[in-house]
């Protein structure tokens, strides 16, 4: 703050987004809205809208919570006394436009965004956030374990997702990001779970995000309900390949975007390149944290020097006319050496 | 986090309902003279723009863009990968992608020729896309969702009393299982009939006696327990609380919770009431009974506390012109 010339820190967290307020104050509030305000002395004062809030906020240990349920208000109080001090504020984007205008008023100052500041911050995790990560990946493991046992010809997707939810839900997760598809080459992407059921051959992918005090970590993989066919086998070699070519290349000082080419030039030496575009592919990873999609995003055109410490997902997931969309990819924590697979599922293209 | 079933079911909600609320919401513009509007939605703040098209994203942000010459076009985050079953699920055709919903939705008004468009909520708008929208050539104003939305219609009340009843069913169904679980098994049984009988997303919250509820935490479920459950069906946001405890106590924290109701039979001095609305931009928001017009669709939990333990019951109201409507 002192070098930035910050005089107050806010950071503010809606029911969506609490991640950078949990960063501060790694409590789960129901929200819609929460603050968390640093003085320059180190001084912390939680605002929250929801009275319930106010006894959770209670345990985290921070001073003061103030409850008010106009949140505008609330802003106002928070930065009482603040006249032309320099807000900058952590979670400014998202914030309504209504809030920024409470801070503004009251200090008669426009605020800063603190945002990429805060981000990089929580870029690299401190031993503790690993271990949560690792509990958080430990998790996905047993919730996909779950998801290839219960699977089903007949069965729903959604009533599948609802399953692995339960489990996931049983064994302490708070919440969880999970997409999937099922079908064939007509299999274009991962979404929510629809009414479909699943069929002999069908090719079902997935993407499980268990959240654990906070943190969520990540697993995809690929499951074939009958016997693999060859251009299903075909397709998980390159994705397997690839895979294994993002994680050699993963270590400290290396640029993301590197391991995003490492990736794709996989896929364009087995004559597949279009697929490794925006038109069938998002991204081929992320950083993962308080947030399940956190920047950087691993892509060909983003700069960023891989850390110590950074946990991210190198998943090679795309569309390939092979047998569709396919996804792979286990999280990963950045070692002193390179990286190591915070995930024990076993790498292959699963079958039932 | 929406994972449950995003579905269209048109005998739910028939094209002509969203017809009629686009046709709404068209007389609105014309009376302001804006050529269009534009509504905001994301995973949480979805109501808004899914009562126009049943457009409910389960991740990013979206702009829908209701047209006065009868367009709807949604300005999207995500990707294009997704639009097929994007159309298949809501009643719009028109999609374009783009991370920068600012710039398309100000390259739209440039395309169109529109000086001024309205915004839903202007002052809600998160701050990135108000800042962004306002350095650009467009003009906006704000037209309040209270204009466009002046109360549920029946095809909305009917889905609301639908999902109330199904969430009732449930918890009701579960609770005298509860006692000696941890609270997140619990909360994970309910999960889990909820999503297979089609809830969306789910926040379940639980007190064991000493605090307000909260997220399960690994606790046991003693005796007695309360568990608020808020649920999204079909886009349609009902919050309600059970308690378990012996059947007089159970009796009394009903019958308590009935007094506390806004028209009901008068204030208990041991109850606290916790009113939320559920007609606004959020799937739940504090409010004051001040605060709720004809029309308002509403949750109020309210807590006993009776032998120091803390228990709370609560349901989805509509208020109505007679007082509150449990629905």
């Amino acid at each position: 703050m002192a070098d930035r010339g910050w005089d107050l820190l806010l950071i503010y967290g809606h029911t969506w987004r609490k991640d950078f307020f949990r960063y501060l104050v790694n409590v789960n509030l129901s929200g819609p809205h929460m603050a968390a305000a640093v003085t320059a002395a180190g001084e912390v004062r939680l605002l929250v809208s929801d009275p319930w809030d106010t006894e959770a906020a209670s345990t985290s240990g921070q001073a003061a919570t103030i409850y008010e349920p106009d949140f505008a208000e609330g802003l106002k109080r928070l930065t009482a006394g603040q006249e032309r001090a320099v807000v900058a504020i952590a979670g400014m984007e998202p914030m309504q436009a209504r809030f920024v205008h409470a801070v503004c008023s009251a200090t008669g100052k426009s605020p800063v965004s603190a945002t990429l500041a805060v981000e990089e911050l929580r870029r690299v995790k401190d031993p503790d956030e690993i271990e949560t990560l690792k509990r958080a990946a430990i998790l996905s493991d047993r919730g996909y374990q779950r998801f290839a046992e219960v699977i089903e010809i007949g069965m729903a997707e959604y009533e599948l997702a609802a399953e692995v939810e339960a489990f996931l839900k049983s064994n302490g997760a708070e919440d969880n990001f999970m997409l999937i598809g099922s079908g064939g080459v007509e299999v274009t992407g991962m979404k929510p779970p629809t009414g479909r059921r699943f069929k002999p051959g069908d090719s079902v992918i997935t993407e499980l995000t268990p959240q654990l005090d906070g943190y969520w970590a990540q697993i995809c993989r690929t499951l074939v309900l009958g016997e693999p066919d060859a251009k299903q086998l075909e397709s998980f070699a390159i994705f397997a390949e690839a895979r294994q070519a993002a994680e050699d290349l993963i270590a400290p000082g290396v640029d993301i975007a590197e391991v995003a080419r490492a990736q794709n030039d996989v896929f364009r030496r087995h004559g597949f390149g279009e697929y490794t575009g925006p038109k069938y592919t998002r991204v081929r990873g992320h950083n993962l944290g308080l947030h399940p999609d956190e920047n950087p995003y691993i892509l060909e055109d983003v700069h960023c020097e891989l850390k110590e410490g950074m946990v991210v997902i190198a998943h090679p997931n795309t569309y390939l006319p092979l047998s569709g969309y396919m996804v792979f990819g286990d999280s990963l924590l950045v070692t002193a050496g390179g990286c190591t697979s915070l995930n024990t599922t076993e790498r292959k293209l699963f079958q039932k | 986090m929406k994972r449950g079933l995003i579905t269209w079911d048109r005998e739910e909600i028939p094209l002509s309902a969203f017809e009629s609320r686009l046709d709404h919401a068209r007389k609105i513009l014309a009376e302001r003279e804006l050529p269009a509007l534009a509504i905001y939605s994301d995973v949480w703040r979805s109501n808004q723009a899914r009562y126009f098209s049943n457009f409910m994203p389960y991740w990013n942000r979206a702009l829908l863009v209701a047209g006065r010459d009868g367009s709807l076009t949604l300005l999207c985050a995500l990707s294009p990968r997704v639009y097929p079953w994007i159309r298949s699920v809501t009643v719009i055709e028109d999609i374009r992608p783009g991370a920068n919903l600012a710039q398309q939705l100000l390259g739209m008004c440039r395309d169109k020729g529109w000086g001024k468009i309205g915004v839903a909520d202007l002052a809600l708008l998160p701050w990135d896309l108000y800042a962004a929208i306002g350095e650009g050539d467009a003009g906006v104003g704000d037209v309040p969702w209270s204009a466009l939305h002046p109360g549920p219609d029946e095809t909305e009340l009917s889905l609301y009393r639908h999902a109330a009843k199904m969430a009732r069913g449930i918890v009701e169904g579960e609770l005298p299982g509860g006692t000696g679980l941890r609270d997140f098994e619990f909360a994970a049984r309910m999960e889990r009939k909820l999503r297979r009988a089609g809830a969306e997303d789910l926040v379940i919250l639980l007190s064991h006696g000493k605090t307000a509820p909260v997220p399960a935490a690994g606790a046991t479920l003693g005796r007695e327990f309360s568990v608020t459950l808020a649920m999204e069906y079909r886009g349609h946001w009902i919050k309600l609380s059970r308690t378990h405890a012996p059947p007089d106590v159970m009796a009394s924290v009903a019958s308590r919770f009935r007094a506390g109701v806004p028209g009901g039979a008068g204030a208990d001095p041991d109850s606290r009431a916790y009113m939320e609305n559920l007609s606004g931009a959020y799937p739940y928001e504090p409010c004051s009974a001040a605060e709720l017009t004809e029309g308002c669709l509403f949750a109020l939990q309210a807590e006993t506390r009776t032998g120091g333990r803390r228990l709370f019951y609560g349901d989805t109201f509509l208020q109505c012109r007679q007082g509150a409507e449990l629905l």
